[in-house]
């Protein structure tokens, strides 16, 4: 645990040296879900990042190691890159509170708190909305159509890529930065910017994958003397061909709205699935 | 399949789903990812890549937040995958049988949140003792062994009897039995489609779906080169409103977002 020898700050004139900074980032970004529970989320993961801190902060002296410890695992959840900024701010609060500087302990708490919610709002939506369902439909797309295993090893790489490197520069950017810079940065309104230019890019790729991934076609035949109309190839091919998914698609995103959870929608396609595949209305091509 | 093939079956699904990061949460989770290297475990990981990934449309935009978990993919992509490889069944039909497999998982996941609490009080007695030095054994330690146990085993047992089973099941399932299963493989994609469009389909971005659409419609283009086009359109909007909007420089928030994105 000793870090006499390591004496290279993470800041001039700080108390946390680097080893001990990169070690705590390293704890937050692999096993902050470890432990993932619903009593305190992740406290005690926060806890785990501030181990190779507390040493660095308060060499001699337990209570206030015990102090910070305490204080840091109490409840936390965010998104894990966005929020890794908090946890830097953390670390650079608990520094400046070390050297004496007048940062009551209620304070970095509150901060913690109020800046968990609109991060992991807007991480949620980013990461989980629009980052992983346009790399994934691409790398999906890429297997089913030629590049086999290619398509699993390159998102592995580049959403394990991905994390590790945002969140290192969040988690830095947090510390370096401070409280203010964070909490400007995130009025700013550039936040507002990403999530705008990042939902258009989604809902354009989501409009790609309706057409090659949602699959119904109508079966049906109209048989009039002599010449049979079938309504997919006569009608939708002519007049927009996937018409049929987009409907199908759009009808889904009408009923989540109305609050439909996604097992009773699952339920509705496997009864739809049943009487118009049965029939033969519906087809799969 | 052999016992050790079902066993390794079930240490993927432990390692995706006991959200250690760097091997699960954003990647072996994904049955694209999990179903690649079940098919590795059988011996024929194209065949994985292909049916994990056919299965994994039905999840793209499945977010977990908040610690809900609205379906569990790995458990489904994991044995999915595995059925259809031992089954010799189509990619379409497998995702048909994978879909309630997901939400049989969930319980695994609630079972996790719910019990890792125990490890949190025995993180807080560490702290009162000051033995900090052993936090990593309440936060990672005893979690993930728990993990292990409620994991490994269902996963290995439902890999190892239903393979055996599933063979006969597919004997009854053909004909128009089975174009049930396809019309609802082929519609189940929506569902994943449609989630993600609750968290993006707003404001100015909604008449991007319909463009987005209508060029893969006429065009025909992979989504690669779509991702790329709807990339630059984005961040010409951005940089367009800002401009117009404000005196804000648009080009910060625009290369912020691409680097994002790739």
């Amino acid at each position: 645990m000793a870090q006499d020898n390591n004496t290279v700050m993470a800041r001039e004139g700080g108390l946390v040296t680097k080893k001990a900074l990169l070690h705590a980032w390293f704890n937050w970004e692999t096993f902050v879900q470890c432990c993932y529970n619903y009593e305190r989320m992740m406290g005690l993961a926060c806890a785990h990042v501030f181990v190779p801190i507390i040493y660095c902060l308060y060499k001699d002296d337990p209570s206030k190691r015990k102090a910070v410890m305490r204080r840091e695992a109490e409840f936390f959840n965010v998104h894990i890159e966005f929020g890794a900024c908090i946890l830097g701010l953390a670390i650079a609060l608990e520094e400046q509170m070390a050297m004496g500087e007048d940062v009551p302990g209620e304070l970095i708490t509150n901060l913690k708190t109020a800046l968990m919610g609109p991060l992991a709002g807007v991480g949620d939506t980013i990461w989980q909305g629009v980052v992983i369902p346009i790399l994934l439909g691409i790398c999906i797309d890429l297997t089913l159509k030629g590049a086999g295993i290619w398509g699993p090893i390159l998102y592995t790489i580049l959403i394990c890529g991905g994390a590790y490197a945002f969140s290192y520069i969040n988690f830095m950017f947090g510390y370096r930065a401070g409280s203010e810079a964070v909490l400007n940065f995130i009025e700013s309104g550039k936040l507002d910017q990403v999530l705008t230019g990042a939902s258009i890019m989604g809902c354009m790729v989501m409009g790609g994958l309706i057409v090659n991934y949602v699959k119904v076609t109508c079966g049906i035949d109209i048989v009039t003397s002599g010449s049979t109309f079938n309504i997919q190839a006569d009608f939708f091919d002519q007049v927009l061909p996937k018409a049929l998914p987009l409907a199908a698609t759009m009808g889904i995103y009408a009923l989540l709205n109305k609050r439909w959870s996604s097992l009773k929608i699952i339920g509705l396609i496997v009864a739809v699935g049943i009487v118009f595949g049965a029939t033969g209305i519906l087809t799969y091509a | 399949m052999a016992p050790i093939q079902a066993l390794l079956c079930g240490i993927v699904y432990w390692l995706a789903v006991g959200n250690l990061p760097f091997v699960g949460l954003w990647s072996l989770q994904r049955p694209l990812v999990c179903g690649f290297v079940t098919g590795i475990i059988l011996g024929d990981p194209l065949q994985g890549a292909l049916i994990g990934g056919t299965i994994n449309l039905v999840y793209l935009g499945f977010i977990s937040a908040g610690g809900s978990m609205p379906a569990d993919m790995a458990l489904a992509g994991i044995l999915g995958t595995a059925y259809a490889i031992v089954g010799n069944m189509g990619a379409n039909t497998a995702l048909a049988l994978a879909v309630p497999i997901g939400i049989l998982g969930t319980i695994v996941w609630y079972l996790r949140m719910t019990f890792d609490s125990i490890f949190v009080h025995i993180g807080d007695r560490y702290i009162e003792n000051e033995q900090y030095n052993k936090i990593w054994r309440a936060n990672v330690l005893f979690p993930q062994m728990f993990c292990a146990v409620i994991a490994v085993i269902p996963c290995a047992l439902a890999a190892y009897f239903g393979a055996a089973y599933i063979q006969g099941l597919l004997d009854v399932v053909s004909g128009r039995i089975l174009t049930v299963f396809e019309v609802i493989g082929g519609l189940m994609p929506a569902l994943g489609i449609g989630i993600t469009l609750q968290y993006i389909y707003k404001g100015p971005a909604r008449v991007f779906l319909f463009m987005g659409f209508i060029l893969a419609v006429y065009s025909g283009m992979g989504l690669l080169p779509l991702g790329i086009i709807a990339a630059l359109v984005a961040i010409i909007y951005v940089q367009v409103t800002a401009t117009v909007g404000s005196a804000t420089p648009a080009i910060e928030g625009a290369t912020e977002d691409d680097e994002e994105e790739f």
